[in-house]
C-alpha cells in the first residue's frame, strides 16, 4: 500500500514537474532599445548584435518563444513609459533614464552592461575652444536628463569647472546641430553624431571621452523586469548567455567591420561609428559584466541625479543589480580572460 | 506632443460668426451657472481617482490626484512655478502683442481695401496653411534657439486668427451701414472709427480670443522643443524625469491660465460693446 502510494506520488509529481517545465518559457520576449532618431527598426551597442547575429534566437532554438525588438526614437523616457505600460521585458537604455525609472518605482533589474559610448564635445570653429577649460562662460547645449548630462559634468569637474561656470541649454541632437549652425550656442556635448558635422566643417571636435577613459564615457544597461526574472528564470539565463556570446563575438577584432555594418542599419553614418571606436579594443568596451566598475559608475550617476534633483527617491543599488546571470554565463562559456571583473577605475581586478 | 492645427479660413470663420450671434448674453440663475460648469471636472476627478485607486494604470503612468496636488504645492512653494510662469507669460505678452497688433492692422487693410486683398490674400492663405511647428526648423537655423524664435512663433500663431477674423468682421458690416456712411459722406477716418471697427468688434474679439488660445499652444510647443525654462519646458522635463505628476501640474496650470485670460478678454469685450452703440439688434 505504502509502496503504491509512493509510486503514485512520484508519478503525480513527475507529471506536475513535466507540465510546469512546459510553462517555464514565455510565449514572447519583448526587447526594447534606444533608437538613433532616424526612425530605423535597428539599434546599436550590444543588443543590436545579439539581435542581428541571432545570438538570442539561437538560445531559444527548439522552443516556441517569439522574440520582438523595438527601438525607440524617444530613447530613455519613452522606454521607461513602455516598461511602465508592461510592453517590454528587456530594455537597453542609458544609465540616467535607468536611474530615473527605477527611482520612480519601475521594477527593473540591471542584467548587463551594453558597452560604453564615447562622448564628444563640438564647438563652433570660429571660437577659441580647444579644451573643456575654454568652455568657461560659454553657452553649451546638452540633452539634459541623459547620460550625456552626467558625462558633461564629469568632464567639467575633471577640468576644475562646474555647472555654474557655463550656460547650459537643454537641446535635442537635431536642434543642437541647427543651433550650432545658427551660432546661438557655442558648443554641444553629444555622441558620435557630432562627427558628421565635423566632416561637413560646421564644427570642430575639442573633446573625446576616450582621452580620459571609460570613467568619462556614456554608459547604461540592459535591464530585465522583476516580474519576468521571477517568472522565467531560465529564459533570463538564456538571454544573459546570449548577451555574453554577443559580447565575445564583438570582442574578436576581425568582426569589427561586420559589427559596424549592423550598427549602421540604425541610421548612424558608418564613418561616425568607425571613428567612435577607433583605437579602442571592443573587448574592453563591451565587457558585459555588472562588476565593481559598472556599479561605481551607477553610484556616481545616482549621486549626480540626486544632487541635480532628477530623482526624488533613493535607490538601493545592491538590490537593483543582478550580476550573477552574466557572471555565470562568462564562467560557463570560459570567457573569464576576455571579460575580467573590473575594479572601480575600470582596470581588470587583480592585474 | 500636441501639434498645431493650421488655422484656415474655413475653420475660423464659422466660429467668428458664432461669436457674433451669441453676443447678447441672457441672464441665467446664478446657482446654475456656477454649478453646471463644475460637473464635468468633478466627474473627471472621480474617474481619475478611481483609475488610481483601482490601479487601472500603473502609478508611474497615472499618478493619483493627491500626489499631483502635493507636487503642485511643492513646486509652488519652492518658486519653480512662479519662475516658469514669469518667463512663459513674458513670452506670451510680447508675442501676443506683436502678433495681435500686426494681425489687426493687416486684417483691417484686407477688410477695407479690395486691392490689398487681391494682392496679399492668396500669399497669406498659403503661409497660414503651414502650421507653426513647420516653421520651427528653418526659424531655428536663422534665429537660433533664443527668445526671438519663441516670440516669433507665438506672434505668428496669434497673427493668423486675428487677420482672418478682422478682415471677415469688416467685410460682414451690413451693406445698409456702408451705404449710409456713403450718403453721409463720412471721412475715411471717421468711418473707420465710428462704423467699421465698432460694427466688426465682436468678430475681432473672437479673433483675439482665438489668437490667445493659439498663443498658448504655440508657447507649449516651442518651449517643449527649444527651451530651458518656462511652463512648457517644465512639462517636457517632467516627462524626461518620468514624473508624470509634474506634467499634469503643467497641464492644469496652462489650462487654468488660458481659461482665466479668456475670461478677462470676455470682460473687456463686454465693456467695449456696451460702450459702442447697439446697431438696432
Amino acid at each position: 500500500m505504502t509502496i503504491w502510494k509512493t509510486i503514485a506520488g512520484i508519478a503525480v509529481s513527475a507529471i506536475l514537474i513535466g507540465s510546469a517545465h512546459a510553462q517555464t518559457q514565455p510565449e514572447v520576449i519583448r526587447f526594447g532599445g534606444f533608437g538613433q532618431g532616424f526612425g530605423q527598426p535597428y539599434g546599436v551597442a550590444l543588443l543590436a548584435i545579439a539581435q542581428g547575429k541571432d545570438f538570442i534566437a539561437d538560445e531559444f532554438k527548439g522552443t516556441q518563444v517569439k522574440l520582438t525588438f523595438e527601438y525607440f526614437t524617444g530613447t530613455g523616457p519613452a522606454i521607461n513609459e513602455a516598461i511602465a505600460n508592461n510592453r517590454l521585458d528587456f530594455a537597453q537604455y542609458g544609465s540616467l533614464p535607468n536611474i530615473v525609472g527605477r527611482a520612480a518605482g519601475l521594477p527593473t533589474r540591471i542584467l548587463a552592461s551594453y558597452g560604453y559610448t564615447t562622448v564628444f564635445g563640438a564647438a563652433r570653429p570660429d571660437l577659441p575652444i580647444a579644451s573643456f577649460k575654454d568652455l568657461k562662460g560659454k553657452r553649451v547645449a546638452v540633452a539634459k536628463g541623459t547620460v550625456l548630462h552626467w558625462a558633461f559634468l564629469k568632464a567639467l569637474e575633471q577640468n576644475g569647472l562646474g555647472l555654474k561656470d557655463v550656460t547650459l541649454l537643454d537641446l535635442s541632437t537635431a536642434d543642437q546641430l541647427a543651433a550650432l549652425a545658427a551660432g546661438s550656442i557655442d558648443a554641444a556635448i553629444g555622441t558620435s553624431s557630432l562627427l558628421a558635422l565635423r566632416d561637413k566643417g560646421v564644427v570642430k571636435i575639442f573633446y573625446n571621452s576616450n582621452d580620459i577613459g571609460p570613467k568619462a564615457a556614456g554608459f547604461g544597461a540592459i535591464t530585465v523586469t522583476e516580474q519576468f526574472e521571477k517568472k522565467y528564470p531560465d529564459a533570463t539565463r538564456r538571454v544573459a548567455r546570449a548577451l555574453v556570446r554577443s559580447a565575445a563575438w564583438l570582442g574578436q577584432e576581425n568582426n569589427r567591420e561586420e559589427a559596424l555594418q549592423i550598427w549602421a542599419k540604425s541610421g548612424v553614418a558608418i564613418t561616425a561609428l568607425r571613428a567612435e571606436f577607433d583605437g579602442v579594443a571592443l573587448k574592453n568596451v563591451f565587457n558585459p559584466r555588472v562588476d565593481e566598475f559598472l556599479v561605481s559608475q551607477y553610484r556616481d550617476a545616482i549621486a549626480f541625479s540626486k544632487a541635480q534633483k532628477l530623482i526624488r527617491a533613493d535607490i538601493d543599488l545592491q538590490k537593483w543589480v543582478a550580476p550573477d546571470y552574466v557572471d555565470n554565463a562568462v564562467d560557463q562559456l570560459k570567457l573569464n580572460a576576455d571579460f575580467p571583473r573590473r575594479d572601480e577605475s575600470g582596470r581588470a581586478a587583480g592585474s | 506632443m500636441s501639434t498645431l492645427t493650421p488655422a484656415t479660413l474655413d475653420e475660423v470663420t464659422p466660429r467668428a460668426r458664432a461669436g457674433n450671434a451669441a453676443h447678447p448674453v441672457q441672464a441665467r440663475p446664478l446657482g446654475r451657472s456656477l454649478v453646471l460648469p463644475l460637473l464635468l471636472p468633478a466627474a473627471i476627478l472621480v474617474l481619475w481617482q478611481s483609475a488610481a485607486s483601482f490601479e487601472w494604470l500603473s502609478p508611474q503612468v497615472l499618478p493619483a490626484p493627491a500626489l499631483v496636488l502635493d507636487t503642485f504645492l511643492e513646486l509652488a512653494r519652492n518658486g519653480d512655478i512662479t519662475a516658469a510662469l514669469a518667463i512663459s507669460l513674458h513670452r506670451i505678452a510680447i508675442g501676443f502683442s506683436i502678433g495681435a497688433l500686426l494681425g489687426l492692422l493687416t486684417g483691417i487693410l484686407l477688410g477695407v481695401s479690395e486691392r490689398v486683398k487681391d494682392y496679399v490674400e492668396p500669399t497669406l492663405r498659403g503661409l497660414f496653411a503651414v502650421p507653426s511647428i513647420g516653421w520651427i526648423p528653418i526659424l531655428i537655423l536663422i534665429f537660433g534657439v533664443d527668445e526671438t524664435l519663441k516670440i516669433l512663433i507665438i506672434a505668428k500663431a496669434v497673427f493668423v486668427p486675428l487677420v482672418i477674423n478682422t478682415a471677415q468682421g469688416i467685410r460682414n458690416v451690413p451693406v445698409a451701414y456702408r451705404e449710409a456712411a456713403q450718403v453721409m459722406k463720412l471721412r475715411a477716418v471717421t468711418r473707420l472709427f465710428k462704423l467699421t471697427i465698432p460694427a466688426s468688434l465682436p468678430a475681432i474679439f473672437s479673433g483675439v480670443r482665438l489668437g490667445l488660445s493659439h498663443a498658448f499652444i504655440a508657447l507649449v510647443v516651442v518651449e517643449m522643443l527649444a527651451a530651458t525654462e518656462g511652463i512648457g519646458y517644465m512639462m517636457v522635463w517632467g516627462r524626461k524625469l518620468f514624473q508624470i505628476d509634474t506634467v499634469i501640474v503643467g497641464m492644469l496650470i496652462v489650462g487654468a491660465l488660458g481659461y482665466a485670460l479668456d475670461k478677462i478678454l470676455r470682460r473687456i469685450e463686454t465693456r467695449l460693446s456696451t460702450w459702442t452703440p447697439q446697431h438696432g439688434r
